[in-house]
């Protein structure tokens, strides 16, 4: 109640006092796939460019959970966002449109044990009893949603046959197997791959779903045209400098953005 | 000019008892007053310097204890700042809000925006912050920025703000504290000091008193100290001196009795020679004056020239005896306080009448406001007479006599001046003497009367003369 007050006053301060501070902030909202740190390590190199490119100031921000993310999303808190295709589908519904993707790599969910488990393969009937299970959120489209459909696919029934737990996020989905507080955690590949090494290593991957279409970057449908092309135009031209590589580095995708339309969208479904 | 002063010592000189010092001359004070400053001030600066030390403790753990908290306040707020939790915002600013001392805490995002702080009016509301994290001091607060940086960027700022009122009266009761013990040093060394300078002063005040007996006259008088340092020393060889001393003493007393009995003998024969000098010749003139009488065929104009010797020689032996018997028998004065100036008067008035003043002009100028002085007025009369005698005695024929009564730096002096005859030079030296004058028809023991009472008065006749002249005889007296 006190955090929603909170969050209404200064709603309400910034949209009142906004045309009195200058050039007007974009505010680069990224869901909270990982730890805020994390993010704001991966994200901030890109809303520094997007800032030279725009010639106004970006400022990085994320939320305490999907949920909240996706709740200031709909109130248009966020000029740009970085999601995954599932909460698109909804954001798009309340104002935004896709512009890029993330290139090269397919967009897959992936389970992972720790190195030494007993686990090596998803088989109905022989995965041992009271595994537990660990998720960031029940909305992170790869590494719950898809997951889970791809265990279900194959006979296993998450809820009956495991304990669930959600962690908040990627990071604590993954550290929470490898200290031993889950058995299996569902996640993504640029989030395991943005571990420490002596945690990466110590995990494995038992398994990885069909790939779907990658994560999108969308900005708000009211913003200028002439933003949008230059937004888009940075993004997709990220690989062609060193400066733009190294952004990219920071971000883990190392192909960078390609143009995407919202009708490669329209086929994902939770 | 010729001039002659004679002045006696006064009689009276307390030269036993030596005016007491006052207390911040003694030695020991001083020597207090030494230690005890050496003592304050070396305490002073020790308490001071401690003072300094705790509070530059007590300051440094103010601003050590408000960097850990913005630093950790920093640490606790990075994520939800980014993820704009406003909630765990709240509940930090709400924790760091119990801390001791805090009077503010503020998180503020990359725009500027206040996304918790400790008074909650201030959330949503714009602040103009500085690059660089601060730490100033002013007002009776401590204010600290601490930006937030992820990935080397500056993603907010939290801001702190902790009173020093709590420092300040901790400074304050270290300093009074400081300035109590530095008060009670003082105490206790003046105390100490005085002690010790009890201590080292008592042998002195020994010393001294000994030193004020033997003044007094009491050369019988040792000093026994045990003490075998410079003092010690000092008290043997101060047992020499007044060993030495009295020695002497007997001796000087020894010879001074002697030397006294033989000026008492040269003097009784010096007067018995000049008294029979002064009355050998009226004495031969009586003689052959009767042994002429004795002849039967003397003739009556002879005869009568010898009773007329006769008469006149005798008068003259009478006169010189009763010159001497009031010199010899001249009592104790009785001073007394009275006026100077009617005395004068009184004897100006009866010298006017006197035959041998005819021709002279007798003036008196006195301040009558201003010439009462302690005397012995029977004496003084006669010695007021006897000094105008001698002026107009010295006026040959027509003269002025002129008798001066003032007042001058507590005393009154009385000056009596002639334009006489003036004295010779070969007897200025010895005028005062008994039987000395210039004079044929004059005994000799006026001035030398004069003089004596006057030194019974404390003072002494001083002269002034110059031959053909005139001469000033003047002497003052305790003026009151």
């Amino acid at each position: 109640m006190l955090c929603c007050g909170l969050a209404a006053s200064l709603l309400l301060f910034t949209c009142a006092t906004a045309a009195a501070r200058g050039p007007r902030y974009y505010r680069f909202g990224v869901l909270p796939l990982q730890s805020p740190t994390m993010l704001a390590g991966m994200f901030l190199p890109l809303t520094d460019a997007l800032q030279h490119a725009l010639h106004r100031p970006v400022e990085f921000v994320t939320a305490p959970n999907f949920a909240s993310f996706m709740r200031r999303v709909r109130r248009h808190e966020y000029d740009i966002i970085y999601l995954n295709p599932l909460l698109y589908t909804r954001a798009h519904r309340w104002g935004y449109h896709v512009i890029v993707k993330v290139a090269g790599e397919p967009f897959t969910g992936i389970l992972v044990v720790r190195r030494g488990s007993p686990i090596h393969a998803l088989v109905p009937g022989r995965l041992p009893a009271g595994l537990r299970i660990g998720f960031p959120d029940p909305n992170a489209y790869a590494a719950t949603i898809m997951t889970r459909q791809f265990m279900q696919a194959r006979g296993i029934h998450v809820n009956r046959d495991m304990k669930v737990k959600y962690f908040g996020s990627q990071d604590s989905a993954l550290m929470a197997v490898y200290y031993g507080m889950v058995d299996i955690a569902g996640t993504w590949p640029p989030s395991l791959r943005s571990m420490p090494r002596n945690v990466r290593h110590s995990l494995r991957v038992i398994a990885q779903t069909p790939p779907q279409p990658q994560m999108p970057i969308a900005v708000r449908d009211s913003m200028p045209a002439p933003e949008v092309r230059r937004i888009r135009r940075l993004l997709t031209h990220l690989t062609a400098t060193a400066d733009g590589r190294e952004v990219l580095h920071h971000l883990g995708f190392s192909r960078g953005f390609v143009a995407a339309r919202n009708s490669e969208y329209r086929g994902v479904k939770p | 000019m010729s001039a002659v002063e004679l002045r006696s010592l006064p009689e009276h000189v307390d030269s036993a008892r030596p005016p007491k010092p006052s207390l911040f001359r003694t030695l020991r004070f001083r020597l207090m007053l030494s230690v005890a400053l050496v003592h304050a001030v070396l305490m002073g600066t020790f308490v001071w310097s401690e003072v300094g030390k705790q509070s530059q403790a007590i300051r440094a753990d103010l601003y050590s204890r408000a960097h850990s908290l913005i630093t950790l306040m920093a640490v606790a707020s990075t994520n939800a700042l980014l993820a704009e939790d406003l909630g765990s915002l709240a509940e930090v600013t709400q924790r760091v809000k119990r801390q001791p001392d805090v009077m503010e805490g503020a998180i503020i995002d990359v725009r500027g925006d206040v996304l918790a702080s400790t008074d909650a009016r201030q959330v949503g509301h714009r602040l103009r912050l500085p690059d660089a994290a601060l730490a100033r001091q002013g007002h009776g607060r401590l204010r600290l920025e601490e930006q937030i940086r992820v990935a080397g960027q500056r993603v907010g700022t939290v801001l702190l703000e902790m009173s020093t009122r709590h420092l300040q009266s901790e400074l304050a009761a270290t300093r009074d504290e400081g300035l109590l013990f530095i008060l009670l040093a003082l105490v206790v060394g003046s105390v100490a000091a005085w002690v010790l300078s009890l201590f080292i002063t008592r042998n002195l005040h020994i010393l001294m008193e000994a030193a004020r007996r033997i003044g007094s006259g009491d050369l019988g008088v040792r000093v026994a100290l045990p003490a075998r340092d410079e003092v010690g020393l000092l008290g043997g060889a101060f047992n020499a001196m007044a060993e030495s001393l009295q020695r002497i003493s007997a001796q000087v007393q020894n010879e001074h009795e002697k030397r006294t009995d033989a000026e008492r003998l040269a003097c009784v024969g010096e007067l018995s020679a000049s008294i029979a000098h002064e009355i050998r010749n009226p004495l031969s003139a009586v003689i052959n004056s009767v042994k002429l009488l004795d002849r039967s065929n003397l003739p009556a104009g002879d005869r009568a020239q010898a009773i007329a010797i006769l008469n006149t020689e005798s008068l003259r032996l009478q006169r010189i005896l009763n010159d001497f018997l009031d010199f010899a028998r001249i009592r104790e004065s009785r001073l007394q306080e009275g006026d100077i100036c009617g005395l004068v008067e009184e004897v100006a008035g009866l010298i006017r009448q006197h035959p041998q003043a005819a021709a002279v002009k007798v003036e008196v100028e006195c301040d009558a406001h201003h010439s009462r002085a302690r005397h012995d007025p029977d004496q003084l009369r006669q010695v007021v007479w006897n000094l105008m005698l001698n002026a107009i005695q010295a006026i040959p024929d027509r003269g002025e006599l002129r008798v001066r009564v003032e007042r001058a730096a507590g005393t009154v002096r009385v000056s009596i001046t002639d334009n006489g005859s003036g004295i010779p030079d070969h007897l200025l030296d010895k005028i005062m003497r008994p039987f000395v004058t210039g004079r044929k028809q004059g005994t000799g023991l006026g001035l030398s009367i004069a003089q004596r009472i006057l030194m019974q008065h404390g003072t002494v006749l001083s002269i002034v003369s110059h031959v053909n002249v005139g001469t000033e005889v003047s002497f003052d007296l305790e003026a009151t």
